[in-house]
């Protein structure tokens, strides 16, 4: 029998499954300080270790967790022990103290560090300090991943475990009172999540006492088949004695109403005791167990926003480079802010997942895939659609991906179905499935349902549950196919009612080469919808399309009393007044009062009759060295500074894009890069000085945040720039500003540099070997003017 | 550990990190620091922890506290802490949603970002406020101090990851530090309040413990980042 048969027996045993209370809590008992290392205990006081172990098995404990929660690289890196020492001996003295009564987990706790966007630590990164921990507790029955807030961090350390052993994993997340993590993780979104990549049980642990778990476990038993775990704290700590406010009994009490939701493994955590695990084990002696057996529902999600498919969800199509000049020159350019730029006009419009498709010939797609990903995921919850047609980007966007997603897509051939599907298994995604296959797409609907039988049962196969299977009948053009229209539609008919599956479309292809499109789309987008489907993947920025999907889903009764239809339009006011003859402004005016709308509109109508590169000289540059100079005398201040500036940016974009329709090259007067240095993540002033930088016609390479030394150098060589710009806020991250520094002196030294941020000095700028201090953004673009000229 | 709900922003100290001194905000920025206000008390998930130790010896270079690990070095610390006989560690933030707001916000428009990043920071302060009155209402009779942070005057700001782990600031409301003892989520702020049962002299913040008050743009327009 394998350690996993051994733990499923002993579910299946047991009514419930007792594990332990707190460790820390018992060695604070024994003179532990606050804020020492309780693990480097395994090593020194290995004796005063097995005896709690050995307490909490002889209260009833049937697994014990090796007191390994802290000991990964980060925590232990001044201690000079490394994780595999302490992990090693903290398994060994939970086998010796639990000889066969009981079995002994390794214990994972949290790393000690944010991850990324919020964090500076890495996904990847995470993953290596779990895979270390995993790897040296190989002795233990099973692995217990708990405390965790972060629902990437979890990933990070289930991958690790799923992928370096062969043991039985537990996960347990900490949430507050309000059903979310402190980073905003959902049950909904932790139970899809978690199940998807293989879990063996899932539940909750710390934070709050078991009256409080209450709600939590049973919105959690709404949403997993596992068996759920609870490990509560002894009630909640007093600050100024440390103490917890409540009883053993009343703990015990409090469990035995936990048993309705379905609890199968149970256990104290902070300030619990063996008395707790006694009480516990005597409050439930005379109940049985009650799996809950949910229905689960069709749903995607990201770490905080949990989509049902209960009737049709917008997938916004806008990520996508076919047929979209811009994108591409984006793509090149590596300017993921532009994609974001497309998702936040999307996200505002009413999509609720976004497909993410990056793939270009001229592009390593995996890796801007990889970086879009983790881009999106750090400004928006929507849930994501990845639309690659490479296995590999699919698998890497999996990989980072926070959450449950959507692969788009597999297809009815062979090689298909072989290589994507197990991908979509291993991260417990949802897929789309097209309905063609190697004889390409059929005209007849008979057809395209027999594939979507086929790929269905491929997927399940393949272990895939039948809910997250998704079927594009695939929307042909109207204007080439006309009698295919309806064959689209009568096979997701069928689809929908004989398979009982969620269906896909991407809707805007069906009006490709004919007049007044929107008309077509919108018409398709209707007939679909009244004929299941419930996925459109389509534009939702036309406000047609979108008032569609909300029109069809408050006439069909699923957005109940038109709550969302009227939060969508219940505010609109009438279309407001046309500006009053007389009333027309100059772009001078409009970048002076931060009239975005009307210095872009403004621009357009200039670039009819004037050259744009006087626009920008005669026009742009002297309103924006107007609101500099009243900026510096303090006549304006900061927001009314940048207002101006996003006026400037709009009408900028206007001549870009008419420069890039007309194939000329767009207007650039020299390339900054601009970085936030390594290990730092405030950013807010170098996003300052790119936008003023990029009204005066510079392009500025931004390299984001938290910027390795390299990544600045290879920028600055690769785009032959004159100017580099750089910033820290801490005094602790001006080492790495020095670094970055001494890096581009030694490598590029033609390159000038120009400093700031809150704590340095001209003094100390020059110091560490600046050409150049700014104290703001005006200043910024002053040396930009001194040096391009 | 508790949670604090804010049912507004301090719109004076937001115009004060603005720049704007005493100056009043115009309409169409007021009209945007209407809207940033709604978004960021709807992200603004405002938590704080505590603990209170009594001091065990304050030599002038540092203070040892009772049954905590955590040395406070320095000698801007112990001016601080002179004459108290307890202190509080403390540690308070907005929360993770409110940094996604501000990342939104910069991606989107940036004179938004901006007083958002503003208004999440009066919101920390607001968090930290609540604590200091819950703090005052645990030590009830005692004087305290004003809130002093590692990276003010001579305490190093090293001390952050040791900070979190004694105020148990991970577990307790989800803020750590990165490799360069920056705090995360950024709009997090620890502090320690020093409490004693004689009066205090009343030391009130200053610029005198601030290590940027050289090159502080506040101080050269004659203004204070503090009220």
């Amino acid at each position: 029998m394998n350690k996993k048969e051994r733990f499923f027996k002993l579910l299946k045993e047991n009514e419930f499954v007792f594990l332990d209370g707190g460790m820390g809590t018992m060695l604070q008992a024994r003179g532990l300080k606050a804020g020492e290392t309780p693990e480097l205990l395994n090593l020194t006081h290995p004796e005063q270790i097995k005896e709690i172990h050995r307490l909490y098995i002889d209260a009833g404990s049937m697994i014990v967790y090796a007191n390994t929660f802290g000991a990964n690289g980060y925590k232990l890196a001044e201690t000079g022990k490394s994780a595999e020492e302490v992990i090693s001996a903290g398994v060994k003295n939970a086998l010796e103290a639990a000889d066969g009564k009981a079995l002994v987990a390794l214990d994972i706790g949290p790393i000690g560090q944010l991850l990324e966007p919020t964090g500076t630590l890495k996904f990847e990164e995470a993953y290596d300090y779990f895979k270390e921990q995993v790897t040296a507790g190989k002795d233990a029955d099973l692995i217990v991943i708990e405390t965790m807030t972060d629902l990437y961090e979890t990933k990070a350390a289930l991958l690790a475990a799923k992928e370096n052993s062969e043991l039985p994993v537990i996960c347990t997340m900490t949430f507050e009172e309000n059903l979310r993590t402190f980073t905003g993780c959902s049950v909904s979104s932790m139970a899809l999540t978690l199940e998807g990549l293989g879990a063996d049980a899932i539940g909750v642990n710390c934070s709050l006492g078991p009256r409080e778990f209450a709600p939590i476990i049973e919105e959690l038993s709404k949403w997993t088949t596992l068996p759920i775990v609870a490990k509560a704290n002894a009630g909640l700590p007093d600050p100024v004695t440390n103490t917890y406010s409540i009883t053993p009994e009343q703990f015990g009490e409090a469990y035995a109403k936990l048993v309705p939701y379905g609890i199968k493994l149970a256990g104290g955590c902070c300030g619990t005791t063996p008395d707790f695990i006694r009480a516990l084990k005597k409050h439930l002696s005379d109940k049985k167990y009650q799996p809950a057996c949910p229905e689960i529902p069709a749903a995607v999600c990201s770490a905080g926003r949990t989509v049902v498919i209960d009737g049709p969800r917008i997938i916004g199509e806008r990520i996508n480079p076919t047929g979209k000049k811009l994108f591409k020159e984006a793509l090149k350019r590596n300017d993921i802010d532009y994609i974001l730029g497309q998702a936040i006009e999307q996200i505002h419009a009413g999509a609720e997942i976004l497909d993410v498709n990056v793939g270009l010939p001229e592009i390593d797609e995996k890796d801007m895939m990889v970086r879009t990903v983790k881009a999106l995921q750090g400004i928006t919850d929507l849930p994501l659609q990845i639309d690659s047609t490479i296995p590999e980007v699919l698998e890497a966007a999996l990989r980072v991906y926070n959450g449950k997603a959507i692969v788009n897509s597999v297809n009815g051939e062979a090689g298909s179905l072989e290589k994507i599907l197990p991908i979509v298994k291993k991260y417990g995604a949802a897929v789309v499935g097209l309905t063609l296959d190697e004889n390409g797409i059929s005209k007849k609907a008979e057809a395209r349902f027999a594939i979507a039988e086929k790929i269905l049962k491929a997927a399940v196969d393949a272990g895939i549950n039948r809910r997250d299977v998704y079927i594009d009948c695939l929307t042909l053009t109207a204007s080439a196919e006309q009698e295919s229209a309806m064959e689209t539609v009568k096979a997701l008919h069928r689809v929908k009612e004989e398979l009982g599956l969620k269906t896909v479309l991407g809707v805007s292809n069906i009006s490709f080469g004919l007049p007044n499109r929107e008309l077509i789309n919108c018409n398709f987008l209707q007939i679909a919808l009244a004929n299941g489907l419930d996925l459109p993947i389509m534009n939702p920025n036309v406000a047609s399309m979108t008032g569609a999907v909300r029109a069809y889903r408050l006439l069909a009764n699923i957005d109940k009393n038109s709550v969302e239809f009227i939060e969508a339009y219940g505010g609109e006011k009438s279309a407001p007044a046309a500006p009053k003859q007389g009333d027309t402004h100059d772009l001078m005016y409009a970048v002076a009062n931060g009239l975005k709308a009307e210095g872009a509109k403004i621009t357009a109508e200039l670039l009819e009759t004037t050259d744009s590169m006087e626009i920008v000289n005669n026009m742009l540059i002297p309103a924006l060295d107007k609101t500099g100079e009243d900026f510096e005398k303090g006549r304006i201040f900061l927001p009314q500074l940048i207002m101006s500036a996003g006026v400037a940016q709009a009408a900028f974009e206007v001549i870009r894009n008419h420069m890039i329709s007309k194939n000329a090259a767009p207007v650039v007067k020299g390339k900054v890069v601009l970085a936030t240095v390594k290990g730092d993540i405030h950013d807010i002033g170098k996003n300052i000085v790119k936008v003023l930088l990029e009204n005066y016609g510079y392009e500025v390479i931004d390299l984001g945040r938290d910027v390795e030394y390299e990544a600045v150098l290879e920028a600055a060589v690769k785009n032959q720039v004159k100017l580099v710009g750089l910033s820290a806020l801490m005094t602790t991250t001006l080492g790495a500003m020095e670094k970055t520094i001494a890096l581009l002196r030694e490598k590029y030294p033609e390159v000038k540099i120009v400093v700031g941020g809150a704590v340095l000095t001209p003094e100390y700028a020059e110091k560490i070997g600046a050409d150049f201090y700014a104290k703001d953004a005006k200043e910024t673009v002053d040396i930009a003017k001194r040096i391009y000229g | 550990m508790a949670g604090v709900s804010l049912k507004s922003i301090n719109r004076r100290a937001v115009l004060r990190w603005l720049g704007y001194g005493g100056e009043n905000a115009d309409e169409k920025v007021t009209a945007l620091m209407d809207e940033c206000e709604k978004k960021v008390l709807a992200a603004v998930n405002g938590r704080y922890t505590y603990r209170i130790f009594d001091i065990e010896e304050n030599s002038g270079e540092r203070v040892t506290l009772k049954g905590c690990s955590l040395v406070l070095t320095g000698k801007s610390v112990c001016e601080h802490l002179k004459g108290c006989t307890k202190a509080a560690l403390l540690c308070g933030t907005a929360g993770a949603e409110t940094d996604r707001l501000i990342r939104m916000e910069q991606a989107s428009d940036m004179a938004s970002a901006v007083i958002a990043d503003a208004m999440a920071g009066c919101a920390v302060e607001a968090v930290c406020d609540a604590a200091e009155e819950d703090i005052g209402r645990s030590c009830e009779g005692m004087f305290m101090t004003w809130r002093f942070s590692p990276g003010y005057g001579d305490l190093p700001i090293e001390l952050q990851k040791q900070f979190l782990e004694v105020t148990n600031a991970g577990r307790a409301i989800g803020v750590f530090a990165n490799e360069n003892s920056l705090l995360t989520p950024k709009k997090s702020v620890t502090a320690v309040i020093g409490l004693s049962a004689e009066k205090i002299e009343n030391k009130r913040h200053s610029c005198a413990v601030c290590n940027i008050k050289e090159n502080c743009t506040f101080r050269q327009k004659g203004i204070r980042c503090y009220e």
